[in-house]
């Protein structure tokens, strides 16, 4: 693989926040790649950092540390002004469509503002844009004139896909996008939303918590937990031969509705730990069934297990580990 | 005079409750029915507005005006034998019921604890409410609930107030309070939807043994088909406000009666049936449209807009019918699925 197949490389990612009683490391050296034209999707519990990569990667949140190299240039150096210009070509789409969208302003304005930022269109080209935008997303180009709140929440993603895609990105953040929709329209907005991916070559971050979603839209699947990456990888590989004891245990915690896809249960004990006052060593030890002594020594690093696999454990070989989490 | 046969604690006999707004009803609960077994856990499941949350609070007595119960019985049986109806019983029988008889735990713990008084206070007062204990022993018997909830270090917990605890003991710390007076039907709406997947396993595991323990039944409300598959005995499906399948749990996932369950367990994505061996993406299977309002129902079968084997028949609404023994839907044309 050479660099230019890779979009966006993030590269020893940080970010810290400021507190009272010291900083804390929500996102602590996160190196993964998305590869063009691919959904690489983001996983992990609350208090993983997985919201905080994604906004950082769009410099929404400045990270603290590391690089972001999109498209061969490292955007964390860029000036505001020469961001602008990138920003038109990374967008995101939010979890929530009912406080992502204004609700003082028409469908035909919340899209329109993104044309306008951007000076893509006017008149009536940007009239015809934005009815193509809402004809492609699956919405009739007539509820441009209606408000927020006259649509469901299905229909409200794909305003905020639309939305999304009304600056013709190459890059989206999508972060939780059919987390808040009920089972039945989820469906319907994964499907358009693999659509748009592929007629328009769109490369995607997809942060979720539903690990069965992210099974089956992503191509790779970073696993967060503390502000540190556990394991990365295809996701056919990770979900096959998870390979670290916090994705075997995730993985296996998650309900699913097929009673032949179970797999033997891991039930971690105790809580995520406070990310203010991380464990030393390995953040995930103090809930590990695999720990000893000596996760509390070193930082693991991510190391490769398989062509493009790497976990972060140094019993990874060991055949406890190995043998747990497989599917029964 | 109330009966129910011996081994069913509830039974939900077409119960509709209704909430009047102005000239126009919503019909959130229409003409449900099914019964919970002793030591049995039911699920109840559905997407936004079903009718499942409404059905719970409705036993719980709990509906907040204009929601008002306009039919049916909800017969209960009480630990001393009598079989009440709740939808009909005194505000003060029902005081009596709730908590010590019928317990609900619910997806936000800050829903029933109280953020001013510690973990220990509340459970003390909860026991003492329903019991003559001396304080002592009821701290004691506090203290014993923490621990059966599998919350460490219990006695200084006790001392705690909610917000020194993480969400996932939170939900622990209620389930010990919803159980402290040892009630015979845990009502749980939603109790794991919140948590993050890790904590939800234990939260499962944990009223999965607290009911083999205790013998209590649990009326388990959710949208998650993973979390029922993983929980329930008995599967009552509900959309629109009304019961569309019922089954038990092994039945239901090995074979849907009814077009909304087979295209709610279609539409879940599973990587080993929506992705070809070589890795490649087939499209969802997802149902067209929305989830109706109940404020607006269609005429006849309200999946009927939705549904792929739509017939004209459709448009007269069809009963629950019997597809296979034990096993109810409510569909025309059950006996093609």
């Amino acid at each position: 693989m050479t660099d230019s197949d890779i979009l966006l490389r993030v590269e020893n990612l940080s970010k810290h926040f400021p507190t009272k009683s010291g900083s804390v490391k929500a996102v602590d050296g996160v190196t993964f790649d998305v590869k063009r034209g691919t959904i690489v999707g983001l996983v992990g519990e609350s208090g993983s950092g997985k919201t905080t990569v994604g906004r950082c990667t769009l410099r929404l949140i400045e990270p603290s540390g590391g690089r972001l190299i999109f498209d061969g240039k490292d955007l964390v150096s860029l000036s505001d002004r020469e961001m602008r210009s990138y920003r038109r070509r990374m967008q995101i789409v939010f979890q929530d469509p009912y406080s992502s969208l204004n609700p003082r302003m028409r469908v035909e304005e919340i899209i329109g503002e993104a044309i306008d930022t951007h000076r893509l269109a006017r008149g009536s080209a940007r009239r015809e844009r934005i009815s193509e935008l809402l004809a492609r997303v699956g919405l009739d180009p007539e509820h441009g004139r209606r408000y927020p709140h006259e649509f469901s929440g299905g229909q409200r993603q794909r305003i905020g896909i639309a939305r999304a895609l009304a600056v013709e990105p190459e890059f989206i953040v999508a972060d939780e996008p059919v987390s808040a929709l009920d089972v039945s329209v989820q469906a319907q907005v994964l499907n358009l939303i693999q659509d748009l991916q592929q007629s328009f070559g769109l490369t995607m971050l997809f942060i979720a918590h539903d690990l069965s979603v992210v099974e089956y839209l992503c191509d790779e699947v970073v696993v967060m937990y503390l502000g540190r990456v556990m394991e990365r990888g295809p996701s056919r590989t990770v979900y096959a031969m998870p390979r670290h004891p916090y994705t075997q245990a995730l993985l296996s915690a998650a309900p699913v509705p097929n009673p032949k896809a179970h797999r033997q249960r891991v039930i971690l004990q105790g809580d995520i730990p406070s990310p203010m006052n991380p464990p030393t060593g390995c953040v995930f030890r103090t809930r590990c069934p695999f720990a000893i002594d000596a996760c509390a020594e070193v930082i693991p690093p991510l190391d490769p297990v398989a062509p493009g696999h790497y976990a972060a454990c140094i019993r990874r070989d060991d055949p406890a580990v190995l043998s747990q989490g497989k599917r029964l | 005079m109330n009966s129910l046969p011996a081994d069913i604690v509830l039974r939900v006999d077409r119960l509709r409750t209704h909430f009047e707004l102005g000239s126009r009803v919503a019909k959130s609960v229409d003409d449900v029915s099914f019964d919970v077994k002793r030591g049995e856990t039911v699920a109840v499941v559905g997407e936004s507005g079903s009718g499942k949350s409404v059905t719970s609070l409705s036993i719980m007595r709990l509906l907040s005006p204009p929601g008002r119960i306009v039919g049916g019985q909800i017969l209960y049986r009480a630990g001393d034998g009598r079989v009440l109806d709740v939808a009909a019983v005194s505000q003060k029988e029902m005081r009596r019921i709730r908590g010590r008889e019928i317990a609900m735990i619910f997806q936000e713990p800050m829903t029933s604890l109280n953020p001013l008084y510690t973990v220990g206070d509340q459970i003390v007062e909860m026991i003492r409410l329903h019991e003559p204990l001396p304080k002592q022993e009821a701290r004691k018997r506090a203290r014993r609930m923490l621990e059966l909830v599998e919350i460490p270090a219990a006695e200084r917990r006790l001392d705690e107030y909610p917000h020194q605890m993480s969400g996932g003991m939170r939900q622990r710390a209620m389930i010990a309070l919803a159980l402290s007076c040892n009630p015979k039907l845990l009502i749980a709406d939603e109790p794991t939807t919140a948590l993050d997947v890790t904590i939800q396993a234990q939260i499962l595991d944990l009223l999965r043994r607290l009911q083999a323990e205790i013998g209590m039944s649990i009326l388990f409300i959710t949208h998650n088909l993973g979390v029922v598959a993983d929980i329930a005995h008995e599967v009552v499906v509900m959309y629109a406000g009304r019961v569309v399948e019922q089954a038990s749990s092994q039945r239901l996932f090995e074979r849907q009666k009814h077009p909304y369950a087979r295209g709610l367990l279609a539409c879940i994505p599973d990587a080993s049936r929506d992705r070809t061996p070589s890795g490649e993406r087939l499209r969802l299977n997802p149902i067209p449209g929305n989830v109706p309002s109940v404020m607006a129902l269609p005429k006849g079968c309200s999946f009927a807009p939705r549904c792929p084997l739509r017939i004209p028949r459709c448009e007269e609404d069809p009963p629950l019918l019997v597809a296979e023994p034990h096993h109810l839907s409510r569909c025309w044309r059950h006996d093609e699925l």
